[in-house]
């Protein structure tokens, strides 16, 4: 299981103690589950490349496998490159939490899924995962097909019909990864997408097991 | 376990890849998902200048499906809602009428809803408000549709105290807001999640005004059988939440 830490307890933007403060609780899930436990080093982009580069190097160093980013800014920005330099020379995974702006209109802070694409664009060598399929929907599949470094989650909202099946027909089901959003969301809803779904076994377990066994080099 | 299923969906929805179910069709599917019978109104009663033609076809193609019971959609906002609940209420399989107000252009405050109650109500329909058919976050880029507001839907209810009403598509902090308050509510459960999501709605309401729905064609239905088969709570409180609430609402 991939812990992302408590992302919404300190607001959007939170500052560099507060950011120590969810990875050390992160690391402690880790130890107290290890081989069970992934944990991704939560950053904020917009403390700049000092803070970054020291919070992902810490983490790093705890045995964390991937970048967690919120809400803090669009992925767009030119505050992303220090995160996705450390991701780069450490081989980590960044997370991106992604959702159609059509709607919501919170772009100057939330990321769309062109905005993943032009990050992936960017920084070719960096793993992406687009979290939220639901919520990027067709069109944020559309947008990062051409971009073989990014990964989709089946996690965000109500489970739609259709969209895994879409993203796996689109994407391909190595680029597909189960993702619950829990605690937010039920873990028995979450598998029922993938479960549930029109999809061969063979399929549903990599979406569900092997993809990300692979992608964050687990044993 | 029982399951009836309080919401789904026959015909056509034009900006999803959705299933383009027939009575047939969705009789199958919900077949195998080990739900025997559900509630079902017509997909092309939302966007259609009237909802008449796409209910005839409703009543006409559902005949021979015992397990689906057919819910034409009124449109109250229009000048032939009396004549269109006459020819529901004229089949004696249909027990509710469904309301879309935010697709139909209308308030539940709207000047003509009293006499329609009234008219439903001497009719002995139940009834039936769609909250919301997506999540307004995910509607076609080109519409402004917000889903029926909890403060309207509330005073609506407080209206009515005595007035039976199912209310579909509620989110779960709706549901936990709203029912409390109206006894006579009864929501379903399609777009309510969270961590343990029964448990964790019945905190707050009582199981006798919750109902399984699966939402098809628009959500997983197995997710919605996974929602109540994985929930830590009574026999007695997943029966009524399965069936049995819903049993009574119609039987009212």
């Amino acid at each position: 299981m991939v812990v992302l830490g408590d992302v919404l307890g300190f607001g959007p933007r939170p500052n560099a103690s507060q950011l120590r403060l969810v990875n050390d609780e992160t690391f402690w899930l880790m130890q107290r589950y290890p081989g069970y436990v992934t944990g991704f080093c939560y950053v904020n982009p917009r403390l700049g490349a000092r803070a970054v580069t020291r919070e992902v190097e810490r983490c790093v160093a705890r045995g964390f496998r991937g970048i967690k980013l919120e809400i803090a800014n669009n992925a767009r920005e030119a505050s992303m490159r220090p995160v996705m330099l450390a991701a780069e020379k450490h081989g980590l995974v960044v997370l991106q939490h992604a959702w159609s702006m059509t709607k919501i209109r919170q772009r100057s802070f939330h990321t769309d899924p062109e905005d993943v694409a032009t990050l992936a664009r960017r920084f070719p060598k960096v793993r992406i995962n687009m979290a939220h399929l639901t919520g990027c929907g067709v069109r944020g599949v559309l947008a990062v097909k051409a971009c073989p470094n990014v990964f989709v989650d089946t996690s965000g909202a109500a489970p739609e019909a259709g969209l895994v099946e879409y993203a796996v027909a689109q994407l391909g089901a190595e680029r597909v990864l189960f993702g619950s959003d829990a605690p937010i969301r039920d873990f028995a809803v979450a598998l029922a997408r993938i479960t549930g779904a029109s999809l061969d076994a063979r399929t549903q377990r990599k979406i569900l097991h092997d993809n990300a066994r692979k992608l964050l080099r687990l044993p | 376990m029982n399951y009836f299923d309080a919401n789904t969906w026959i015909g056509r929805w034009p900006f999803a890849f959705l299933a383009e179910h027939t009575p047939g069709s969705l009789a199958a599917h919900l077949s195998k998902h080990g739900i025997p019978r559900a509630l079902v109104s017509p997909l092309e009663a939302v966007f259609a200048p009237e909802p008449g033609p796409a209910n005839a076809h409703l009543l006409a193609t559902t005949k021979n499906r015992a397990g689906l019971e057919p819910v034409p959609v009124i449109n109250p906002a229009l000048a032939n809602w009396r004549d269109e609940l006459a020819a529901a209420a004229a089949d004696p399989r249909v027990r509710a009428v469904r309301l879309l107000p935010r697709y139909h252009n209308y308030r539940l405050k709207s000047a003509v809803l009293p006499e329609f109650i009234a008219e439903l109500q001497r009719r002995g329909l139940r009834l039936i408000v769609q909250v919301r058919l997506i999540d307004e976050r995910h509607e076609f880029h080109a519409m402004n549709l917000k889903p029926v507001p909890v403060a309207e839907l509330a005073a609506f209810l407080s209206r009515y105290p005595q007035l039976a009403v199912l209310a579909s598509g509620l989110l779960r902090s709706e549901v936990r807001a709203l029912a409390p308050d109206h006894p006579r509510l009864l929501a379903d459960l399609a777009f309510v999640e969270w961590h343990d999501t029964i448990p964790h709605v019945l905190a707050k309401v009582p199981a006798r005004q919750l109902a399984f729905a699966s939402h098809t064609p628009f959500l997983v239905t197995a997710a919605a059988r996974a929602k109540l088969d994985t929930a830590e709570t009574s026999a007695a409180q997943r029966t009524a939440i399965a069936a049995s609430n819903l049993e009574r609402f119609l039987a009212e």
